[in-house]
């Protein structure tokens, strides 16, 4: 059964990508949209979200519900170690659902419409912000090893043990490649939303305007990707020495980088559907490569075994069920959400 | 404040709130599925107007309740790891089906929400429903995993971990029924009621407004049939805590010493240094006969129970008798509106039968919010029961307070903009659905 965990596990991550990211991508262009056009631009962003944020959202909860039963010791040593990322990061969650359905539904749409957008805005920014520096602080050795899973004491407070407070929980995140991996999470979504946007807009200037800002955060997202492998080695991770020996990554990138002037074509030209295919693909290259990469460890530990998915993973017991679930869970998800697509994004593109 | 309890403060305070909303989520798309097939049936457009009304509320309050569930998957690791580290596998499979249950109720909720002039009629109605369906699956695998804290099964504990383990027997423990219906019935008779009780006072304020008599009439006949039922699951829900978690029942009836035909208190504070009941008033052989179906059954008390198990006494006690009184309450107040319904009397648009729901509107939630408190507190120091102490399953992570304090500070904001997005809703209705106006009625 872990090879239809292991899969279900990367397809969640992926489908919150491209789905839920893309969600967060259209807060972040928000930010960055001046006074002409805005309520216009607010208007196609509130009707391509709202159908579908809240289910977009729910491949989170699998992910998590996927890592606290077939992983628990991964799931537990996460959680403690990064508790602060994680704590901001569900700040953000909160906010982002809340404004956006608060900015929609009020029934007297007036001043109060400003807050709502200003969180509205800012926590679609600072959620993947998070979620990129979260998945950060799991690659490169950045996590205590320490034998929590007899139950003795981890890195304790301040003073008390070994480790202190600073390098037990926030020196693992508090650096700069899961800082820079933040920035390409942000830039990545913007990407994707803006893509996505293009095909929910009529002809005229907001569509072109789409095809611009696309443009503009494909070009931010390989900038930011360059500032991750910088920082990387800085940090020691040595990125790039493990992409380029890692024939399956190494493909991937660059098939991700020949696909990229084909990306441009299609927006300067406008072509909804083509785009969005294309830049789905391109976001599932690199979540290949970055598995590739990582395969088969799940948190690389310092002074430690590493937790992989042989070493971490629940008893067959549990992982016979979680499979059956998830695949019988698929079976009726799936469908749904094809038809939920079908209904709303049908219109326009 | 200790670590410890910060954790458990956060976790109670996120319970909480979270609690509120997903009953919500539970019960109120039945509500609209009532009032959506009156529409489709009758034409009358009332019924049309309040089904959107109230789906523009559900909006809301399903948002704010699937953004604090999300939450909730990650603090019990952030809080508990430990103990999720031995759980997860156990009783995982309730959440792996809760989750599919979930999307399932999104995916519906998207549909039904904006799918007003895109869906078939039939169909839509249809995914109302789904809505409610999917909603209630998923708060009674919630449930099953809970009752699994309060009565583990399916696993073998070995030096501090769970081994052996079956998810089947896990999920399917011996609390989860009573626990689960309990729970059902608790959050139909609390929406019920709070929709119902605002209405009424709505009504009572606007009187002959169409809108607000049916929504009343609809809101308060669901929630009343629970109220009723409600006791008789609660009393199922006693017995097996009388045999499987002794002294938490003891808590919750402030029973200190062992004895046979055992007196029932009503109110009372429980003294712990004196092992008594202070200010209560005893019903003789009423506790021996409610936990076990015989005046004379020998009920366990605390003095039987090492002092270092002992659950809070005085918290669990008080909890307990408040819900028992608020449910009591709504079930005379449900017995009288079914039997006003039936006879199809006058009297359900009297402004004192108004006043009357009005005033219960509250009362289904702080049942509902005492009877979490009963459950979790009385389980206490238990996380795990008889297997894991929460004080060993807290996260290493010292401060604790500071996030305790961000999540109580952002839930207290978000109750209060909740709040007062409900009044917006209210005051605009009449705006918004001409048959809300009070001279609807009339015309």
């Amino acid at each position: 059964m872990l090879w239809v965990i292991i899969p279900f596990l990367g397809a969640c991550l992926l489908l919150y990508c491209l789905l839920a990211g893309a969600d967060f991508g259209a807060g972040i262009l928000e930010l960055f949209t001046g006074r002409e056009g805005r309520r216009e631009q607010r208007h196609i962003i509130d009707r391509a979200l709202g159908p579908v944020w809240e289910a977009n959202h729910i491949w989170l909860i699998l992910i998590v519900v996927i890592l606290f039963m077939g992983f628990p010791s991964v799931y537990a040593r996460v959680s403690i170690q990064l508790h602060l990322p994680l704590t901001a990061m569900l700040m953000g969650v909160i906010a982002r659902g809340c404004a956006f359905t608060f900015r929609h539904y009020d029934a007297v749409q007036g001043r109060s419409q400003r807050p709502y957008t200003f969180f509205f805005v800012w926590s679609s920014l600072w959620t993947p912000f998070c979620l990129g520096v979260v998945t950060g602080a799991l690659v490169p050795g950045g996590l205590q090893s320490g034998d929590m899973l007899s139950g003795a004491p981890l890195p304790g407070g301040i003073g008390q043990g070994p480790i202190g407070y600073f390098e037990g929980y926030v020196h693992p995140w508090l650096r700069p490649f899961p800082l820079a991996l933040g920035l390409f999470t942000v830039c990545l979504f913007a990407f994707l939303a803006a893509v996505y946007l293009i095909g929910e807009c009529p002809e005229g200037p907001l569509r072109r305007r789409f095809a611009r800002r696309a443009a503009a955060a494909s070009a931010a997202a390989v900038l930011a990707g360059a500032i991750v492998f910088a920082a990387a080695e800085r940090d020691g991770v040595g990125l790039a020495k493990r992409f380029a020996s890692n024939p399956w990554a190494a493909g991937g990138m660059l098939a991700a980088t020949a696909l990229m002037p084909a990306l441009w074509v299609c927006l300067a030209r406008e072509r909804a559907w083509p785009a969005r295919v294309l830049a789905g693909t391109l976001v599932a290259l690199i979540l290949t490569a970055w598995f590739a990469v990582q395969f088969p460890v799940l948190v690389k530990m310092k002074g430690g075994p590493d937790l992989t998915i042989f070493n971490a993973h629940a008893p067959a017991a549990a992982l016979d069920q979680l499979g059956w679930a998830l695949l019988a869970g698929a079976a009726m998800i799936l469908p749904a959400l094809a038809w939920l697509l079908r209904v709303f994004k049908n219109e326009a593109g | 404040m200790e670590d410890l309890m910060a954790a458990r403060s956060q976790m109670a305070v996120s319970l909480g709130f979270h609690i509120v909303f997903a009953s919500i989520g539970m019960a109120m798309p039945f509500l609209m599925a009532v009032s959506h097939w009156r529409w489709l049936r009758t034409g009358r457009t009332v019924f049309r107007d309040l089904t959107r009304a109230w789906s523009r509320g559900v909006a809301i309050f399903f948002a704010v309740g699937a953004v604090s569930g999300t939450a909730l998957s990650f603090e019990l690791g952030l809080l508990w790891p430990r103990f999720m580290e031995q759980a997860g596998p156990v009783i995982g499979m309730p959440f792996s089906w809760e989750g599919t249950a979930f999307f399932l109720e999104a995916i519906a909720l998207g549909l039904f929400l904006y799918g007003w002039n895109r869906l078939p009629p039939k169909v839509h109605w249809g995914v109302g429903l789904a809505v409610g369906i999917s909603g209630v699956l998923s708060g009674i695998f919630v449930v099953c995993a809970n009752a699994w804290m309060n009565s583990p099964a399916g696993f073998t504990w070995l030096n501090g971990r769970a081994t052996d383990i079956d998810p089947w027997r896990a999920m399917f423990n011996p609390a989860w029924k009573g626990q689960s219906l309990h729970m059902l019935l608790a959050a139909f008779a609390a929406t019920g009621f709070a929709v119902g009780g605002l209405h009424a006072l709505l009504l009572r304020l606007k009187p002959g407004s169409e809108f607000h008599r049916e929504a009343f009439r609809i809101a308060l006949a669901i929630g009343s049939v629970a109220a009723l039922l409600q006791p008789l699951s609660g009393d199922r829900l006693a017995k097996g805590t009388a045999r499987r978690q002794p002294a938490k029942l003891a808590a919750m009836e402030a029973h200190f010493r062992t004895e046979a035909g055992a007196p029932l208190y009503i109110g009372g504070w429980p003294d712990e240094e004196g092992k008594r009941v202070r200010y209560g008033l005893p019903i003789p052989r009423m506790l021996s006969f409610l936990a076990f179906g015989d005046l004379h059954a020998e009920v366990q008390g605390l003095e039987d129970i090492p002092r270092d198990q002992w659950p809070p006494v005085a918290p669990v006690h008080a909890a307990f008798q408040i819900m028992v009184g608020a449910g009591t309450a709504m079930a005379a107040v449900a017995a009288l509106f079914l039997f006003l319904s039936f006879r199809r009397s006058v009297w359900l648009d009297h402004r004192r039968f108004l006043t009357l729901a009005a005033i219960c509107t509250p009362l289904g939630f702080i049942a509902l919010e005492a009877g979490w408190t009963v459950t979790e507190v009385g389980r206490q120091p238990w996380i795990l029961y008889g297997f894991m102490r929460t004080c060993d399953a807290v996260t290493p992570m010292p401060g604790l307070v500071y996030p305790f304090l961000a999540f109580s500070l952002v839930y207290l904001f978000l109750a209060l903009v909740v709040g007062w997005l409900l009044l917006r809703h209210i005051r605009a209705a009449e705006r918004d659905y001409p048959s809300a106006r009070p001279e609807a009625g009339h015309a």
